[in-house]
């Protein structure tokens, strides 16, 4: 037994298992956000005389009381939530890079960025996320700006922190005696530097964003009725649940929770793979 | 034995031993009385709707059904015959400006005081003087001829004013404050034992009563969500509890599910005149295709109603043609036959509407495609408006549909078509929604409709001394052969369903006979409460 495992371990190296997990993640996401593009617009329509049918060979996952197929609604719903949640977090990830960035130019700005980030952490999350989101009048655009404006504080923290290491470095300093202006060396020496880390927290911030938009569409105050969100499909199923449509809300949510998964673990796997000598601390 | 410096400390542990003991007394109490079976001459209702305004008549409270507190000077039979309730009789002088009312002189409040004048006076001049939903413009006064006679002067002539003394449930005078809608004192049926706001009401017979007893001494109301009244229902902790249509195939043990027609419809109300004019406040009016009486009439007889009320209703409630379906004002010439697809069609390739590459009909350079809004939080007006916009691909006509909260709808009900619902017992309502005087006030005419005719009619039947001759008049103004704003005239609006309102009651629990009910699910119930009683009994 012991040598069979010894045998995969050769054929599989801890790389290569990264790699292959990386791969297989990218396909499994790539086809649950592609397939929602190919989804039979006639799925979508009402279709009364189909109303309340429980999940069988032509329904996979049932449909609901005006007759659209589950499925094609949470395929749509989750092409919909990834494309909010890609907004989301790049927009996110932009930010936290112009702060780290700001940080690092003196005293008083990373002063000022430390105050900002302590100040949006010491909130919950999903507080300001209500809060922004309601103020920009709810609907997609809220939704996008809410997520974006919430989620940039603990990469920024991971950043400036790299950052600080890097500045004292002597090349740095070389390259700054040298008279290289200060967005020169953002651009030639932090950002090839700060790359993994950067890539690594826009994956992982994807998770998060998706989840939080479905909670405060979920609640109400996110995208309009009209979308078909997984937050809106949720919320509407539970009117059915106590006449017993469980399939209303089980397959949505669970792709939700696959969909999830997959990106945690494909951002795990990438900072596995993309600095594999700083896993280790990294995982605390 | 404890020295000096513990006593209080002993003395203070005794009492929080003593607090323990007794909030574990209440909780156990309140709960063991949620568990037990009611005694029979009492009942636990779920029927939803907590007013937050409170049980002040005078600024709203009763208006569809019945007030329960308070009682009201006339109100309907079973059959919508006007008969007596405070007053006694009513004469109105023969230029219909003077009603004068008498009023009976047995009747008590719920603290044991007379009803005399005074105090309709006063209900009256206080409601005139709120800026409520009531609408008292029309009457220039009251006065009170002698303690138990009434006389009421209105501007000009409205018969539909009957309807307003049967509305306006009376307050006593010498209890009405600032706090009257959380402490109503009225001559009702019943008296308001405890309002926890957000959980409960807790009434009591009306010693004081006049009228016939109710059998329930004591009624409680919870206020619970949809889903947890039901599952109250299922656990048998209720009496009677109101639940939507898609709970209503549910089976429950000992319960039996009571379906009361209703006018409480909903239809689309379709802009009138074509876009342009724009609102004091910059809201846009107008539609260049819900303009177009083609398109308004082929949308009505091209819909299928009653596969919406098959479908979206689940069978509980009926297709609708007007906005009074089944009262004595409503004219049956209104009905239609629809679902006339080849019909719808034929129409409107007469009126040049054409079809386009995209399936999509057009007429001169303009799409035969708007915007559905609906209030966002309104499952079943959403569900309507999607099944709508689904059978109106069949004529042609591109349908998106939006949901809004009413805030925003009331920047957009002029200029596009928006999913409403109406129903009430006051054929005022008629007026409101259909007279050119009433454009753009509130929720009323914001489609802007406008025909003289129609508004003749109206005006007619607000002059009629008598009802019937009124009603008469109302039929007219729907249609009167030539013209009128009902489908075969006008056709401002499409009314798609009247809704059943449904009840899961105990299986031996009679609830008497029950009028059509008006728009509001769960209050109008009570208009027969002294009639309900167990069977056998």
């Amino acid at each position: 037994m012991n040598r069979e495992l010894v045998i995969t371990r050769k054929k599989w190296s801890l790389r290569k298992q990264t790699l292959a997990l990386i791969l297989l993640s990218v396909i499994i996401l790539f086809i649950m956000v592609t397939s929602g593009f190919f989804v039979d617009a006639k799925k979508l329509d009402v279709h009364l005389e189909n109303r309340n049918i429980a999940p069988s060979l032509s329904n996979l996952f049932g449909t609901d009381w005006l007759g659209r197929d589950m499925l094609a609604r949470t395929l749509k719903g989750l092409t919909l939530s990834f494309s909010v949640g890609i907004l989301a977090a790049f927009s996110s990830t932009v930010i936290a890079v112009f702060l780290s960035f700001l940080a690092s130019l003196n005293q008083l700005l990373d002063r000022m960025v430390t105050w900002c980030i302590d100040l949006f952490l010491s909130l919950p999350h999903i507080v300001t996320l209500l809060l922004i989101a309601f103020a920009f009048g709810g609907g997609m655009k809220a939704v996008v700006i809410g997520l974006a404006l919430t989620h940039w504080p603990s990469l920024t923290r991971v950043l400036r922190a790299e950052l600080l290491q890097i500045k004292n470095t002597p090349y740095i300093q070389i390259s700054r005696s040298l008279g290289k202006s200060s967005w020169w060396i953002a651009i030639h020496h932090y950002l090839p530097l700060l790359a993994p880390q950067i890539i690594v927290g826009f994956i992982l911030m994807f998770p998060h964003a998706i989840l939080h938009e479905a909670t405060i569409t979920f609640l109400g105050f996110g995208l309009s009725p009209e979308e078909p969100a997984i937050g809106i499909i949720l919320s509407e199923s539970m009117k059915y649940l106590s006449t017993g449509m469980w399939w209303l809300a089980f397959f949505p949510g669970l792709s939700l929770l696959v969909m999830i998964s997959i990106f945690d673990l494909l951002g795990q796997n990438v900072r596995k793979f993309v600095s594999p000598y700083q896993f280790k601390s990294w995982q605390v | 034995m404890l020295d000096r410096n513990s006593k209080p400390i002993f003395m203070l542990a005794i009492l929080f031993l003593l607090i323990g003991v007794l909030t574990a007394c209440s909780q156990s109490e309140s709960g063991a009385s949620k568990e037990a079976n009611p005694s029979k001459d009492e009942l636990i209702l779920a029927i939803g709707g907590e007013p937050e305004d409170g049980f002040d008549p005078t600024t709203g409270w009763g208006r569809y059904g019945s007030p329960l507190f308070q009682s009201t000077l006339f109100k309907y039979d079973k059959d919508f015959k006007v008969i007596n309730d405070l007053g006694e009789n009513y004469q109105i002088s023969d230029d219909g400006l003077k009603w004068t009312v008498g009023i009976r002189k047995d009747a008590k409040f719920s603290d044991g005081k007379n009803v005399t004048a005074e105090d309709i006076l006063f209900t009256y001049e206080t409601t005139k003087d709120s800026s409520s939903v009531v609408d008292l413009s029309n009457l220039s006064g009251v006065e009170a001829l002698d303690s138990h006679t009434i006389q009421f002067t209105l501007h000009k002539p409205q018969s539909s004013f009957i309807y307003m003394l049967i509305s306006t449930g009376i307050v006593a005078k010498h209890a009405y404050d600032d706090r009257y809608q959380e402490n109503p004192i009225g001559s009702g049926p019943y008296k308001l034992v405890q309002w926890d706001k957000g959980q409960q009401l807790i009434v009591e017979e009306n010693p004081f009563y006049y009228g016939e007893k109710p059998y329930f001494k004591k009624l409680t109301f919870l206020f619970l969500s949809e889903d947890s009244a039901f599952a109250a229902a299922k656990a048998g902790k209720v009496d009677i509890v109101s639940v939507p249509p898609t709970y209503a195939k549910e089976k429950i043990k000992d319960m039996k599910l009571v379906k009361l027609d209703t006018v409480d419809n909903r239809g689309i109300m379709f802009p009138f005149v074509p876009a342009g004019e724009q609102m004091d406040d910059g809201a846009p009016i107008g539609n260049d295709v819900t303009s177009d009486l083609a398109i308004r009439k082929a949308i009505n007889i091209g819909i299928d109603r009653q596969t919406l009320v098959e479908g979206v209703l689940e069978g509980y409630g009926t297709p609708a043609y007007s906005v009074a379906d089944g009262l004595p004002w409503w004219n049956p010439d209104t009905k239609i036959e629809d679902n006339r697809l080849e019909e719808a069609i034929q129409l409107l390739e007469a009126a040049g509407w054409k079809e386009n590459k995209q399936g999509i009909r057009e007429k001169s350079g303009i799409e035969a495609s708007f915007t559905l809004y609906y209030p966002a939080n309104d499952q079943v007006r959403q569900s309507l408006s999607l099944a709508f916009s689904e059978m109106m691909k069949n004529l042609g006509i591109k349908v998106t549909t939006e949901g809004k909260s009413w805030n925003e709808l009331e920047k957009l009900m002029f200029s596009n078509p928006i999913m409403m619902g109406w129903g009430s017992y006051d054929p005022i309502e008629m007026y409101n929604l259909y007279s050119s005087k009433t454009k753009g006030i509130d929720y009323y005419n914001a489609n802007f409709y406008e025909n003289e005719a129609v508004d003749n009619y109206m005006k007619l039947a607000l002059e009629a001394v008598t009802p019937e001759e009124a009603n008469l008049y109302w039929q007219k103004a729907q249609w009167d052969g030539v013209t009128g704003f009902s489908i075969q005239g006008d056709a401002p609006w499409a009314w798609l369903v009247n809704l059943q309102h449904l009840y899961f009651v105990k299986e031996d629990l009679e609830l008497g006979g029950q009028k059509i009910q008006p728009h509001g699910h769960g209050w109008p119930l009570t208009d027969s409460v002294s009639e309900w009683h167990w069977r056998n009994k």
